[in-house]
């Protein structure tokens, strides 16, 4: 008993400390990735050849940039764009530096992720509406997006667990999160209590997130 | 109030140019049923698709109620498109939508405010039978359900067109005729002007004034719809009227018959229905008709009778008997046997 007490007494604000970071990391880059993964996933489904904006330029450019970015590992990635970093957030550290690797890390997963969601929507739905005089900016609200919701929910739930795997890396430039508490005092310094109790916390975060996500996919789906 | 002049559409494939509409014209007067009847690939559905302008005609015109539409900028086309309604094979419902927000949905898009957008769906609910299913998913509906929303949903523009892309080529036989029904009640008590692309002969004969029958791009035989069933010219044509009735006895068959005397086909239509002329005939000649097939088909606008007779007796016997059936105002066809 005492023990526990012990490491309750020792870890607990280390364990919150980390808990907030990881939650700040996922949070804020989760925000960012959706704001320019959907659009580009969108982008991606409506310049493909045949669909209502079809643009072979812009279809083939965002598609092959999609590519690079998924190609590169994040952890490749987050030295590789250093300089790219500092331009935008001013700092390579801290969580406020990894914010932008996270962010271009996940933004073309989301877009993938978003694209397969769309396509499956019936191309029929669409040309009802069309046939109907509806606006194609109506259309892409009311009708693409509105039917691929459950799938976007499930795109996202799991965007964001591979979110929460790439911020234990985060550690390399100081933003801590619990990946790197588990790898600093659990790997480095054998403290393997902590790396359990870490893992049990992450087992419980992706578990609760991915039920989270089924049960409103689920929701969505009205089937 | 449809007009599609000399429309041809040509699409690029891999292996060159096709041309799925080939030089084809239609002409449907307001109130009127009409359908364009064809194998797939005849090229119906990119027909249909021209007139609400989903498929730009690579050449021709396409004219609504008077006015050219082929090239109307974006915006004035959405107002046209207004005016046209259309159903399809695979309904094309939001899934995550209630029955009722289906209808909704597309009229606030539209512009609609809230009281006219509820008073119409309700209404229009209501014609089509689904008052009581408004709360409902289309996934917990039947398939004639379905396509009863998707009616629904196209109504509620209240538009003077409907265009009818294969809607009943995925219900059963029973659901078929309950969604024909409709749509004839639909014709007659809103006046809308129908256009409809189908394969099935059943469609055509239950509810259509004036038949286009479509193959390889182009129309090969169109007519209104008591002729065509009386005086089909074109074989595809025949074809599709065989899968209705049984019209063909075998060549080997009727030869053996002709030996005895002539094989007739016998078309009567409207009036000549009710007269017991074989009955006539074996009385005044010295013939003995004796029946094939025989059928009866209830068209829109009247009923056509096809009985296949073998008239034995003398050669003088059967001509005089036959000529006196032509001059009663039945339609006579002799069939050949094997050459």
């Amino acid at each position: 008993m005492s023990r526990l007490d012990t490491f309750i007494n020792q870890w607990l604000p280390i364990i919150g400390k980390s808990v907030v970071e990881t939650f700040q990391m996922v949070g804020i880059s989760l925000f960012f990735s959706v704001l320019i993964g959907i659009p580009l996933g969108i982008l991606i489904v409506l310049t493909r050849p045949g669909q209502a904006l079809a643009n072979k330029f812009l279809y083939q450019t965002s598609n092959l940039l999609i590519n690079i970015l998924r190609s590169i590992p994040f952890i490749i990635l987050l030295f590789f764009i250093l300089p790219f970093t500092k331009f935008i957030v001013g700092t390579t550290i801290g969580v406020k530096g990894v914010i932008v690797p996270l962010v271009i890390y996940t933004a073309p997963y989301i877009a993938r992720l978003m694209e397969s969601a769309l396509l499956e929507v019936e191309n029929g739905v669409i040309e009802a509406y069309t046939a109907m005089g509806i606006k194609t900016r109506s259309i892409i609200w009311h009708v693409l997006l509105r039917e691929a919701r459950p799938s976007i929910i499930l795109g996202l739930t799991i965007s964001t667990v591979s979110l929460i795997g790439a911020t234990a890396m985060a550690g390399m430039v100081g933003a801590g999160g619990l990946g790197d508490l588990a790898y600093r005092f659990g790997h480095l310094r054998y403290e393997v209590d902590v790396m359990y109790a870490t893992v049990f916390i992450l087992i419980i975060l992706v578990q609760s997130i991915q039920s989270i996500g089924n049960r409103l996919a689920a929701k969505l789906k009205k089937d | 109030m449809i007009v599609l002049e000399n429309i041809s559409k040509e699409f690029n494939s891999k292996n060159g140019k096709v041309k799925a509409v080939n030089n084809v014209n239609i002409h449907v007067k307001k109130g009127e049923i009409h359908g364009v009847i064809g194998y797939s690939g005849a090229g119906k559905s990119t027909l249909i698709r021209c007139v609400n302008l989903l498929e730009r005609p690579t050449e021709g015109k396409v004219y609504i109620n008077g006015v050219e539409t082929t090239f109307l900028p974006l915006p004035k086309l959405r107002e046209a498109r207004n005016k046209i309604g259309m159903i399809f094979q695979g309904f094309n419902l939001l899934k995550t939508a209630t029955v009722y927000d289906n209808i909704a949905i597309p009229l606030k898009l539209l512009g609609y405010n809230k009281a006219e957008v509820q008073n119409r769906a309700e209404k229009y609910l209501e014609i089509v039978g689904l008052t009581d299913k408004h709360k409902n998913y289309p996934n917990q509906l039947s398939g004639g359900q379905k396509q009863r929303v998707a009616i629904a949903r196209a109504l509620a523009q209240e538009p003077e067109i409907l265009l009818s892309d294969e809607a009943t080529s995925a219900l059963d036989p029973e659901t078929t005729d309950s969604i024909l029904d409709l749509l004839l009640k639909i014709n007659k008590d809103l006046g809308i002007t129908i256009l409809l692309i189908t394969h099935e002969m059943n469609v055509i004969q239950k509810i259509c004034d004036h038949v286009y029958v479509m193959e390889n791009g182009h129309v090969v035989e169109q007519n209104n719809a008591i002729q065509l069933f009386t005086k089909p010219t074109h074989s595809t044509t025949k074809k599709f009227l065989s899968t209705i009735s049984q019209r063909n006895l075998s060549p080997a068959l009727i030869s053996q018959l002709h030996v005895t005397g002539a094989v007739t086909r016998l078309t009567f239509v409207g009036e000549s229905t009710g007269q017991p002329l074989l009955a006539e005939v074996s009385q005044r000649f010295n013939v003995k008709p004796n029946i094939l097939t025989a059928n009866i088909i209830e068209l829109k606008n009247g009923i056509v009778g096809n009985i296949v007779i073998h008239l034995i007796g003398e050669n003088d016997q059967v001509n005089a008997a036959l000529q006196f059936l032509e001059e009663s105002g039945v339609g006579v066809e002799n069939l050949e046997g094997q050459s």
